[in-house]
């Protein structure tokens, strides 16, 4: 008995051994986090988002621009609050990330103050929520948000096309709460009208009766701010319950399923303008490695959680040339220091708030899943 | 003219939430299995349907044939190779709930993996609604819906009441054992019960398909109808579930004349909550502890 007690002692403890050696052999690769939506009705995002920074980390890697293998540990948010604060937890307690990305409004918001506590540097370059922007020095963001996005299609609705009164369907969650406070804000400005705004759960999945309530105020156009499946159920359900007025809504509307709804054509929508031909070879190699890994085009989203992954290699690269250690406060005054970025499509810097400028475009569904540019971004 | 819009809204959204109850309840009513893989049934019947529909353009009936059979023969499989092998080893009733809702997510992910995590519809023009009435939208679509679920549980009365195989599976709800005494076994009466109650929720998901559309993370809200339709109609009672069904669709869809759309959903859980405090055993149910 004691003979075996023995065996299995030395057994474990070799197991120990070897698995610590391991990881020693392995100590000067680096991880990063992503707490993305990997299940439930926002999936597809989430899909979308990792592709991006997935293709990131491969030409990191390629490139061998840190000195270990870079590495993204996943976790699911289930693009929910209190699901997306367990998985920042899990990431920056048990993985030691010292940097991670992070997607939708209300997850961000919740993830933050992670985030700012623990000195590890958050990124988001999907959720477009105004409130981003105030998140404090350790919540960064690479995509523009909602109410730059707001500002340049209000005016597009009532004065390029007189589409004066609106109605809005947003989602009750901090990103349509904005959306309602931003468009509202808008409209009195230049002479439009909010003529009905309805709320509608994250849950709800039945719109005939909403599109009632919409018939009823008579809007010349509705806007909508929602997202992920949910989106194009309303969309669907919308045009199927007899509301004829032309739709409008965010960059949420920039995925495939929406892209590819019948019921979609038509609709106008902001997005961030990315400049596809632009002549670097970091843009060049992202959309032909893109292409050739996936068989489709990227999109704004991929273009954002990509470039994200590159200011983490750009900033890490550069501290570890200067021997500091990759850290989230080392990063945060790296890139305070570092006057710009080359991005995909773009050279961008960050704002003293964290967030990045890139003008805004309007599209159209053009229902073949693609987006018809209308008005070029300024 | 808006509240009038809203009762024919209700009226659909509640046939469609009897149509998807119905079977839960008639498993629930005679198996006492907490059938939560219900949902992934929806979900499996209605990705069937649109696999042969609009993939493989095989025409309705036939992609319908597909979504019968795809639910029948994951409703009584699941019983016999999970269900069965539980109770047989005298598993609580807790480690059946546990394992159908393992196999609900299992079932989530593996569609999700075949299909993609997108919603996926079905066009057809029957959802297009038509202006009847000055303000009163309503699509064929409607009428389908009310007629499914007016055949279905014209069926299932005579199935229930008329037939030997219908007095036999609700002696098995009311007394399990002493069916034993007529002759008749559990196992194969439970693999019936699966059968009817799996395939009953065929409609309700091709209705779905080409209304709202699918996703694979759906069979959540599916079985949260199906939970709150049985509890307010009361255990083991089809024509409750029924009831309730529409009860819960039409609140759902007549609140919106008073309050935002926001609060709609939370209509039915006030109902249920009612239900459960002052009527626990629902409309028509019976008390299912001895």
């Amino acid at each position: 008995m004691k003979k075996t007690f023995r065996s299995t002692a030395l057994t474990f403890a070799a197991l120990t051994l070897s698995m610590s050696m391991l990881n020693t052999a392995s100590a000067a690769d680096v991880a990063i986090g992503a707490a993305f939506p990997m299940s439930g009705d926002n999936a597809e995002y989430g899909q979308i988002f990792s592709s991006g920074a997935n293709l990131a980390v491969e030409h990191i890697n390629a490139d061998k621009k840190l000195s270990g293998k870079l590495t993204i540990v996943y976790e699911d948010s289930q693009a929910t609050p209190a699901q997306g604060v367990i998985a920042a937890n899990k990431l920056i307690n048990v993985s030691k990330v010292p940097f991670m990305l992070s997607a939708f409004t209300g997850v961000s918001k919740a993830v933050a103050p992670v985030g700012a506590r623990t000195k590890t540097v958050m990124v988001n370059g999907g959720g477009v929520g105004p409130d981003l922007a105030m998140l404090g020095d350790y919540f960064w963001n690479t995509i523009p948000l909602a109410n730059f996005e707001v500002r340049v299609i209000a005016p597009y609705l009532v004065k390029e096309k007189g589409l004066k009164k609106v109605a809005l369907i947003y989602v009750d969650d901090p990103l349509g709460q904005s959306i309602l406070k931003e468009l509202s804000t808008e409209l009195s400005k230049i002479g439009g009208e909010l003529v009905g705004s309805f709320s509608i759960p994250t849950t709800t999945q039945q719109f005939s009766g909403v599109a009632a309530r919409v018939r009823d105020v008579k809007p010349d156009v509705v806007y909508f701010a929602t997202y992920g499946n949910q989106e194009v159920q309303l969309i669907k359900q919308l045009r199927d319950n007899g509301i004829t007025q032309p739709m409008a809504s965010y960059s949420a509307v920039d995925i495939p399923s929406v892209q590819a709804l019948p019921e979609a054509k038509g609709i106008y929508y902001t997005s961030q303008q990315i400049n596809w031909d632009k002549p670097d070879a970091i843009t060049k190699r992202m959309i032909t490695d893109y292409q050739a890994k996936y068989n489709k085009k990227p999109n704004t989203y991929v273009v954002n959680y990509y470039n994200s992954v590159l200011v983490f290699g750009e900033l890490a690269a550069a501290l570890e040339k200067a021997g500091k250690p990759i850290t989230g406060e080392n990063l945060l005054a790296q890139r305070k220091a570092t006057p710009n970025f080359e991005f995909v499509g773009s050279t961008v810097s960050f704002e003293n708030d964290g967030t990045i400028k890139a003008p805004i475009q309007i599209m159209q569904v053009a229902g073949d899943g693609t987006g018809t540019l209308l008005v070029p971004g300024k | 003219m808006l509240v009038i819009q809203l009762i024919f809204n209700g009226l659909q959204t509640g046939a469609l939430y009897a149509l998807i109850a119905a079977g839960f309840s008639l498993i629930f009513g005679m198996t006492r299995v907490f059938h939560a893989a219900h949902g992934a049934t929806f979900t499996l019947a209605g990705y069937a349907f649109y696999e042969m529909y609009s993939v493989a353009h095989l025409g309705w009936p036939l992609a319908a044939l597909t979504a019968v059979v795809a639910a029948g023969v994951f409703g009584v499989l699941l019983d016999r190779w999970v269900y069965a092998i539980i109770q047989r080893h005298e598993g609580s009733f807790f480690t059946v709930f546990a394992a159908s809702f393992g196999v609900a997510i299992v079932v989530q992910n593996v569609i999700a993996m075949a299909f993609g995590r997108g919603l996926v519809t079905i066009s057809t023009p029957l959802s297009k609604s038509v202006e009847l009435a000055p303000g009163l939208f309503i699509a064929p679509m409607m009428a389908i819906t009310i007629l499914a679920a007016l055949i279905c549980f014209a069926v299932l009365q005579y199935l229930l009441t008329k037939t030997n195989l219908g007095i036999a599976l609700r002696a098995l709800g009311e007394n399990p054992v002493l069916i034993e005494v007529y002759g008749l076994t559990q196992r194969k009466l439970s693999q019936y019960a699966f059968l009817i109650g799996s395939v009953l929720v065929v409609p309700a998901a091709i209705l779905t398909a080409a209304t709202s559309g699918l996703n694979p993370s759906m069979s959540h809200h599916v079985m949260l109808i199906s939970l709150a339709a049985t509890i307010v109609g009361g255990v083991g009672s089809l024509r409750g579930a029924a009831l309730a069904g529409m009860l819960l669709g039409m609140a759902e869809n007549l609140c919106l004349a008073v309050i935002d759309p926001q609060w709609s959903e939370a209509v039915t859980f006030i109902i249920l909550f009612l239900f459960i405090l002052f009527r626990p055993g629902g409309v028509y149910g019976r008390a299912i502890t001895s």
